[in-house]
């Protein structure tokens, strides 16, 4: 654990300088307009113009390294031996997600990710390429979650991407809580987490690129896709919670006018 | 006497039990029929590799049009800018959305290369309007071991039924057009001609 420590000392710095920076390039809250204080906290992104900042790096990142690589390995690796790469990445996190369903107090998941991890590993050595099981995903983040813990300001981090304090914290503490870190070494979990980076992102080239291309404000975009699906995978696919919906419109002329002589009252 | 009346009595007291059950179920029936009879005619209009994509888009505006809330939706989507738009803004706006929303979908469509779409069921979906609200579950089998999962939120009153959003694996399509477009405004000046704007571009690009 010390040894980890101090050798993340130089990235410990750098994340401090990038932490420092972000705070002192708060956006300012709205303060004249009280509809445009309550769409400000929805938003819920007061870090949104050093965000933006890390995000267009991010993207670049994406675009010089992640995508070449995701498609080179899309295109030229062979078919045939994606799978066996892909489950053996996937398999590298089922401890962590048995441990985090147990605190989660989710057994049925916990028994899920074990038997995953160990079915998977002997039909993975006779060849068989296709685990019958499904993988489950858990990690700090969601736990805290179920806890009750608000996910709190979104955050864009370097290189891992959007996140929010809650999950910035679990990804921290997951650095260190992750039973694969605990048997292996660093350079293991990085590359696992490169490899799955690679394996995710050549699944959704097309779907990013489309994105890229129809969305009006990318950054923004992605924040909500980013918190909507989290939020799916804390609900495991469970029962959705109320969520604001379009409705019919049929009233749409006299719908808007009574609302605006409710609110003009 | 009694025992003549009883079976008689016994089926209408079912039938008022019974009956205001299976009238709001219904929707239920008749949300899964719509989306079958919907999805079946956009894969066999949309798919065909032999329209142009201007023939694509036009076909797609018309099933759009026709399963789709699009002007419920593209007022949801303002949030609350669409309260302070002007009569003429909001006339543009709703052609320009429903526009944008044309070019990028129909094109998608030509993606598309036989993979299989499977509606699973319905459940009921609170409702904050005189309209009952149905959620149905379908999934689109991009690849045969995960399919990717799909709910329609469909709206009915009275003869109207429609589709007033699209979850996909969990996020909801028309918040996040809503997240993107105030995105859009608050960070030009508050000023829903910036969003019209670019809508403008998107579609003449």
């Amino acid at each position: 654990m010390l040894k980890t420590l101090t050798d993340l000392k130089p990235s410990r710095f750098l994340f401090a300088a990038l932490l420092m920076g972000a705070l002192t390039a708060c956006a300012t809250p709205p303060s004249d307009d009280k509809e445009a204080l309550a769409e400000f906290e929805k938003a819920n992104d007061p870090f949104e113009p050093a965000n933006r900042l890390i995000f267009s790096a991010n993207v670049a990142v994406d675009q010089l390294v992640l995508q070449p690589t995701a498609v080179t390995y899309r295109d030229l690796f062979p078919d045939e031996l994606k799978p066996p790469v892909e489950n053996f990445i996937t398999n590298l996190f089922m401890p962590l997600s048995f441990l985090h369903s147990l605190l989660q107090g989710d057994m049925e998941r916990a028994n899920l990710a074990a038997t995953r991890f160990f079915t998977a590993l002997p039909t993975f050595l006779l060849g068989n390429t296709m685990p019958d099981k499904e993988p489950v995903f858990e990690d700090a983040g969601q736990t805290l979650a179920v806890w009750g813990f608000e996910p709190g300001p979104y955050v864009m981090l370097p290189l891992i991407g959007p996140s929010s304090v809650r999950g910035t914290l679990g990804t921290i503490g997951d650095f260190f809580f992750d039973p694969v870190g605990w048997v292996t070494d660093t350079p293991v979990t990085i590359g696992r987490a490169a490899g799955n980076a690679v394996v995710v992102r050549s699944n959704n080239v097309n779907q990013v690129r489309d994105l890229q291309r129809n969305s009006l404000d990318y950054y923004a975009a992605v924040r909500s896709l980013y918190r909507q699906q989290r939020e799916a995978q804390v609900r495991n696919g469970g029962s959705t919670p109320v969520q604001p919906a379009p409705t019919l419109g049929l009233d749409l002329e006299e719908k808007s006018d009574t609302k605006e002589t409710a609110s003009g009252k | 006497m009694i025992a003549r009346f009883t079976p008689a009595f016994v089926i209408v007291l079912a039938l008022l039990f019974v009956a205001p059950a299976a009238r709001a179920d219904g929707h239920l029936d008749a949300s899964v029929t719509f989306i079958n009879s919907l999805s079946d005619r956009a894969i066999t209009t949309l798919t065909d590799s032999e329209i142009t994509a201007d023939e694509r888009r036009s076909q797609f505006r018309n099933l759009f049009r026709e399963g789709f809330a699009v002007d419920g939706i593209a007022r949801f989507a303002l949030g609350r800018y669409w309260r302070n738009a002007s009569k003429q803004e909001r006339e543009e706006y709703l052609v320009l959305f429903e526009d944008v929303i044309v070019t990028t979908w129909a094109d998608r469509f030509s993606l598309y290369s036989g993979q299989s779409f499977e509606v699973r069921g319905a459940t009921n979906e609170p409702s904050n309007g005189p309209e009952k609200v149905a959620l149905v579950s379908s999934q689109f089998f991009t690849s045969p071991t995960s399919p990717v999962q799909i709910e329609w939120r469909v709206a009915s009153q009275g003869d109207v039924i429609k589709i007033v959003d699209v979850k996909v694996e969990g996020i909801s399509m028309a918040n996040t057009q809503r997240d993107e477009f105030n995105s859009v405004i608050r960070n030009n000046g508050r000023k829903l001609s910036s969003l019209l704007e670019r809508l403008r571009k998107m579609r003449d690009s």
